[in-house]
């Protein structure tokens, strides 16, 4: 939950680190996911960007060779409580944008997931089955759920941003 | 300021079947999505009352229970449903308060783990209105003591919530021997009549526990006839 909580104020700071982070090697994996030689914002960032993008329904996806990597969201995992088990689809299940992809289960609830895209489902996070706590975790790195294929790229186009998605979590809270 | 309190309407559905009451709940959650544009005071938030005949269910984690234990529990006279909810195994029956509260969480906090910790200090707050000291534990569900009084196991799409909850008031415990009630070893079960010494049943607990749930969720309740079986 701490990794969460330092995750999320790295997002609020997020473009004024860029420059600063060096290109070493030895880096926590999660900062790979943002690739900081890259000068772009992430409101512009192409299909070739691997920068989170969310629904409202606290999935997150991220782009990697083409691939998406699909997680649920520190907001959502917290909601959740320690998550005991992962309902995923099969290898080759082929998804539109918001179909129910799965469930987690967590205090006796079964939470349903949602696809942020339409593709075909490539893989799935094996290591859930025996530790659906990295859901809790590793939300945003270990705790990934699904990768599919980008059959319709331009709907990540629809999906929000870092900054947007933690507007919308502050109006959710109220 | 004082926030508007949500309501939320109860239906009385009596005895009716496990699987009917899987359909009624479908019908109310149907309702909440087509009613997802609507301000949150005009969501049609439904309270599900019933009890049900002997019947084995499970939830989502299926892996334990395979088609030979369906069968084996069959034969004792039970019904078995696979859901998807929440929980493990669990046993409905004659003398327990089964309770489906259809909601949409957009209308009190947008959290499961919240919503079940509300439903668990409901029966708490039931149980008290009965002098009897009941509570939570690491494994969901209300607990006298190491044994457990009532189940919860739910699920949740879109923020709309369906299953609930199985309080027993004097249901046959013996049902439960059949079965490792929601997974749990080493813990046992029991009901308001066996803490109370006396018979409760479940047409006296109604009243009281749709108090508890109205403290506990600070909504208004309304109550409504049974509806005909929609569907």
């Amino acid at each position: 939950m701490a990794m969460g909580t330092a995750l999320r104020c790295v997002y609020a700071n997020f473009p004024k680190t860029l420059s600063l982070l060096p290109r070493a090697a030895q880096r926590p994996a999660y900062w790979l996911a943002w690739k900081p030689c890259v000068p772009r914002s992430f409101a512009t960032a192409s299909r070739l960007s691997s920068a989170l993008k969310f629904t409202d329904k606290h999935e997150w996806v991220r782009v990697e060779g083409g691939t998406g990597i699909v997680g649920i969201s520190n907001f959502a995992q917290e909601a959740l409580g320690d998550v005991v088990y992962c309902g995923l689809p099969e290898v080759g299940t082929k998804l539109k944008k918001m179909d129910e992809f799965g469930a987690l289960e967590s205090v006796k609830a079964a939470s349903e997931l949602y696809s942020p895209l339409t593709g075909e489902v490539t893989e799935i996070n094996t290591a859930l089955a025996d530790n659906p706590g990295l859901v809790n975790k590793s939300c945003y790195k270990d705790g990934w759920l699904i990768k599919m294929t980008l059959d319709n790229p331009s709907e990540l186009e629809e999906l929000l941003d870092e900054d947007a998605y933690e507007k919308y979590i502050k109006s959710i809270e109220d | 300021m004082t926030l508007p309190r949500s309501a939320v309407r109860v239906v009385n559905l009596g005895q009716i079947p496990y699987g009917r009451a899987l359909q009624v709940q479908q019908h109310y959650v149907r309702q909440h999505l087509d009613s997802l544009t609507c301000p949150h005071d005009q969501r049609p938030n439904t309270l599900l009352l019933c009890e049900h005949r002997p019947v084995y269910t499970v939830g989502i984690r299926q892996a334990p229970y395979p088609s030979e234990e369906e069968e084996r529990l069959k034969g004792l006279g039970a019904d078995f449903f696979r859901t998807r909810r929440g929980g493990l195994i669990t046993f409905h029956g004659p003398g327990q308060l089964v309770c489906y509260p259809i909601l949409s969480l957009g209308c009190f906090k947008k959290s499961v783990r919240w919503y079940v910790c509300e439903l668990e200090r409901t029966v708490i707050n039931l149980c008290s209105r009965f002098g009897i000291k009941a509570s939570t534990s690491p494994d969901t569900g209300v607990w006298v003591g190491d044994n457990k009084i009532c189940a919860i196991g739910i699920h949740c799409g879109r923020y709309i919530t369906s299953h609930g909850l199985a309080l027993n008031c004097n249901t046959d415990l013996t049902w439960f021997e059949h079965v490792v009630p929601c997974g749990i070893v080493g813990k046992g079960v029991t009901t308001l009549s066996r803490e109370l010494e006396k018979e409760v049943s479940v047409s006296e607990t109604t009243q009281p526990f749709l108090e508890a749930f109205a403290e506990q969720f600070n909504c208004t309740l309304s109550f409504q006839e049974t509806e005909g079986q929609k569907e």
